[in-house]
């Protein structure tokens, strides 16, 4: 029996708005437990929910990003059920009427493009954090209310490696439209994977089990890869598929129930009656567009179109949106857009890694980065100086023309002064002319420390043996 | 004769002038609020008015609300004072933040004597259902009638002379009948007019801040005082601030009377009353006509609003969960604490209009109960709005009786409780701007008339409402100024 998989996927994306979907707290992640949290939070009696406007276009930006359909009024509902995590006893979200419905969005996997249809796209509020210990259990109401999108897709995808594409492709989109941070280990970006077998060519849909607490695309990918092969052993075992909550063991490399569905609950929802319907205009919706910040995909094909990069570099340089961010302040201060390239995936990144840092930790200032880099297209400093011109400078950022000048490394090219230099040291080494002329070549290797000694190194190597050999050979 | 006894307006004269202090107003209501013996308190702040009422030395010329006494219910949330809806889930609960219109008076300098008591939660419309017992009438010396509900306290506390003016809140009538009851004006503005945020909500859609005073005038200062725009309520409103032209004659007002619901009342000295005071209505320049409105829909008034205000109250109180503040009752369980909480919590009366709104709003049933009533609620939003076309105004007796006896008990079926008794909800499903105000008496006990206008023209209601006052004379009814039997 042939069987495939059909699976759906449900990503909540947290945002990262100043405050909170309906209240004034802070959104946060550092502060200490129970301190980001204003009355509303906490469920208080009389408190009132106030949309926020940022989360809105935050959305809006999103929605056109996944070619969804946008709603022009804004409906909430709530979603009641009791649980400590929800201080209110419902969720506001949007059921009936979600602010983006029937999109779609494109992926690469294995080098061809998938598309993968999106269902809906609905606007929410978090529900607090519950620290479990033995015997009792902590809440951190900080994360009630952050500002959620829940991103629902069709169930268009078969496998693991098509799921993780749309994840990463989700992670980017959210994170270069600096919605949020989109880090699956930080919790920011979750996915909910729904998956079930069935035989090909069926049409009936098998029993649906879900996975849940993925804390990465690679997991979303493996997860997925192991538990369609359990499935799909049952299945041929004749033993019925059970409608179940599953986890992903990394240990085990194996999916582990966690609850079984019973029947649904019903969270009797129904209009949010303190937000009144808001009517979108048209240009609020295209005003919210027309901010976006570029996509990863956008930059990319300006990468290799206007800026000639290779795919590969192009590829690399949008993984992170601070990257691409710094390497596009980079071409606006220059033109070695291939040297800024090979240092921002190169140096810079082995920095950052060892480092343990973020991009946007990064020290050194565009403007002095672009410096070094004309620094070294002009052959002012060797490779080797650059690298240790750059070890200076992430320690003690600063200009890097005023610190080569300090250390005394900058790089001469002076035609003139090396000619003159070298002809000293020829008058000073007549012997080494004759050993030249002579066929010895390691004469060479002499003269250019002895010119290296006179200069303290400073004079550009490559040009001076250029100039070297042409001298000698005039001899 | 107290200067407490008078209005907020003729208080404020004496205040400008220096006849009375705010002190001793204060005094003298913290004294009668002691002396209360009909259940009006859940708590008095007498220390802080005490230091308040000092504080306040040069008056204030164009500030009415300077150095006034005031009450309100007890599900407005105030800052460091304790506030329990008079549900026991709330024992204790000393809130946060300070609901905006608690805000607005104190930033007025009126001077809080105290937190009144309700039907718990604000559900119910009888002043028996809260935790402090039963509210008694101040008319009605036997203590055998009721008040009426559920802004019950703050009725008492103005009709008994306490304070000139307290605030209550408004779902179905809750403050709207008990001023009938209780002779007073009763008055809620359009939904949205004044921000609702702090007041513990019921059922948010139907759910208006409305007070009790003593003069159609007063109710006037204090619409305009609490109302506009608040960044914490997104359902408050930015409309222009009303602009009133209060005169003995409102010629060219068209006012409709629904036939309907005259029918369904039988008291004859309750029409006739009314009756008369249409008379003075002609008098006055107004054009009176008798309009229909579909029997149906008035009968679908009260299963209606138990529909969707069950539906929306079980939701809002759903946060009394007993796991983030209340009494703390215990548990080895999230569940058992929830569990403990709203069984000890919650009187029957709470639970069962609460299984009613998890019921209506469950799946199955979703559609043929919550969404109908919505739909029936739509309807006689629609029906009303064709009144309005012709009428500036709706004017009906406000309720078909005087107060009832603790022990009486109404026939929910008959149509004088479907619709005399319901009618003003009306004034919920629209939102509209809606007045009572007392126009007679039998059995020595107050009766009072209701004014229904257009949204947010709060003015023309209470024009219209200055003009049947000055028919009666019966601005600034108390206890004080007419004594019960």
């Amino acid at each position: 029996m042939n069987v495939e998989a059909v699976i759906g996927l449900e990503i909540h994306v947290e945002m990262q708005t100043k405050s909170k979907m309906f209240s004034t707290a802070p959104v946060t992640y550092k502060a200490d437990p129970n301190t980001a949290v204003v009355p509303l939070d906490l469920g208080h009696p009389g408190t009132m929910p106030v949309v926020n406007r940022q989360a809105i276009i935050n959305a809006i930006q999103v929605c056109h990003a996944l070619h969804l359909q946008i709603d022009s009024q804004l409906w909430f509902d709530r979603k009641n059920y009791f649980y400590p995590d929800l201080p209110k006893g419902y969720q506001i979200t949007q059921n009936a009427r979600p602010i983006g419905s029937d999109g779609w969005i494109e992926v690469m996997v294995e080098n061809q493009p998938f598309k993968i249809r999106i269902e809906r796209l609905h606007v929410e509020e978090d529900t607090a954090m519950q620290h479990h210990y033995e015997g009792f259990t902590l809440v951190d109401y900080n994360r009630a209310g952050i500002p959620l999108m829940e991103i629902v897709t069709k169930p268009d995808i078969r496998n693991g490696a098509q799921a993780a594409a749309f994840v990463e492709a989700i992670r980017q989109i959210v994170s270069f439209l600096k919605v949020s941070s989109g880090k699956m280990e930080e919790g920011s970006l979750r996915c909910d994977v729904n998956i079930s077998v069935r035989p090909v060519g069926t049409e009936t849909l098998g029993t649906k089990v879900e996975i849940k607490n993925l804390n990465s695309i690679a997991n979303v990918q493996r997860a997925i890869d192991v538990e369609m092969l359990r499935q799909e052993r049952s299945l041929i075992a004749g033993i019925p598929v059970q409608q179940e909550t599953r986890r992903y063991d990394e240990l085990k490399k194996e999916t582990i129930l966690m609850r079984k569905k019973t029947d649904a609950v019903d969270y009797k929802y129904f209009t949010e009656p303190n937000i009144v319907p808001i009517s979108l205009s048209q240009d609020f919706i295209s005003n919210a567009i027309h901010q976006s910040l570029a996509l990863a995909t956008t930059k990319r094909t300006r990468y290799q179109g206007e800026l000639g990069l290779s795919e590969y570099d192009a590829i690399q340089l949008t993984q992170d949106v601070y990257v691409s961010e710094y390497f596009d302040q980079l071409t606006t201060l220059g033109n070695h857009y291939k040297l800024y390239a090979n240092w921002l995936l190169g140096e810079i990144a082995s920095y950052l890694n060892k480092a343990n840092l973020g991009m946007l930790a990064f020290p050194i200032q565009p403007r002095y980065m672009a410096l070094l880099m004309t620094m070294v297209a002009k052959g002012d400093l060797s490779n080797k100086q650059a690298k240790e011109l750059f070890e200076i400078m992430v320690k003690n950022p600063g200009d890097p023309r005023l610190l080569a000048e300090k250390m005394n490394m900058l790089q001469i090219s002076d035609e003139g002064y090396i000619t003159q230099q070298v002809q000293e040291v020829l008058a000073a080494n007549p012997q080494s002319i004759i050993d030249f002329q002579q066929g010895k070549d390691r004469a060479v290797g002499f003269l250019i420390g002895q010119i290296m000694k006179k200069t303290g190194g400073k004079v550009n190597p490559t040009l001076t043996n250029q100039i070297l050999i042409k001298l000698l050979k005039s001899k | 004769m107290h200067w407490l006894d008078h209005t907020i307006l003729d208080i404020h004269q004496a205040l400008v002038k220096k006849t009375v202090t705010p002190l001793q107003l204060v005094e003298e209501a913290l004294r009668r609020a002691k002396a209360d013996t009909w259940n009006t308190f859940e708590i008095t702040t007498e220390a802080h008015a005490i230091q308040q009422a000092k504080a306040l030395t040069t008056p204030e010329v164009n500030n009415p609300f300077w150095g006034i006494p005031f009450v309100i219910k007890d599900n407005f949330s105030t800052q460091g004072i304790q506030t329990t809806a008079g549900s026991n889930i709330l024992n204790g609960y000393i809130p946060l933040f300070d609901a905006t219109v608690y805000q607005k008076l104190i930033q007025a300098k009126a001077i809080l004597i105290g937190k009144t008591t309700l039907d718990e939660l604000a559900m119910g419309g009888t002043g028996m259902t809260g935790h402090k017992g039963y509210q008694y009438n101040p008319f009605d010396a036997s203590k055998t009638r009721q008040i009426g509900g559920s802004s019950s306290g703050s009725a008492a506390a103005v009709s008994s002379g306490m304070v000139p003016f307290s605030l209550g809140s408004d779902t179905g009538d809750s403050v709207r009948k008990p001023a009938s009851y209780a002779g007073l004006v009763g008055f809620k503005p359009t939904w949205g007019r004044i921000s609702r945020y702090g007041l513990f909500p019921f059922a948010p859609s139907l759910d208006h801040v409305a007070y009790f005073t003593r003069s159609v005038e007063d109710a006037s200062i204090l619409t305009n005082l609490l109302s506009g725009p608040d960044t914490n309520d997104a359902t408050s409103s930015t409309q222009p601030l009303p602009v009133y032209h209060f005169s003995q004659t409102i010629p060219g007002k068209k006012i409709a009377v629904i036939h309907e619901v005259m029918d369904s009342i039988q008291n004859p000295i309750i029409l006739q009353r009314f009756k008369q005071t249409l008379e003075a209505l002609t008098k006055a320049g107004a054009q009176i006509d008798y309009v229909h409105f579909p029997l149906a829909l008035l009968q679908a008034i009260y299963p209606t609003y138990m529909t969707l205000s069950c539906a929306e109250a079980t939701s809002n109180n759903a946060n009394l969960d007993g796991l983030k503040f209340g009494p703390g009752y215990q548990g080895k369980t999230y569940q058992d604490v929830m569990m403990q909480s709203r069984t000890a919590g919650f009187s029957e009366l709470i639970k069962r209009r609460f299984v009613i709104g998890s019921f209506v709003l469950m799946k199955e049933n979703q559609q043929d109960l919550f969404l109908r009533a919505q739909r029936v609620r739509r309807m006689i939003v629609e029906n009303l709005q064709k009144i309005y076309q012709t009428y500036d105004v709706i004017y009906l007796p406000a309720a078909p009786t005087i107060a009832p006896k603790f022990t009486d008990s109404s026939d929910r079926l008959s149509s004088q409780y479907l619709i005399a008794d319901s009618h003003l909800a009306l004034g919920n499903f629209a939102g509209l701007p809606s007045v009572t105000l007392p126009i007679g008496f039998e059995q020595n006990m107050p009766f009072g008339a209701n004014i229904m206008g257009r949204a947010f023209e709060e003015a023309t209601t209470l024009e219209v409402a200055y003009v049947v006052e000055q028919f009666t004379g019966l601005k600034n009814l108390s206890i004080l100024t007419r004594k019960p039997s």
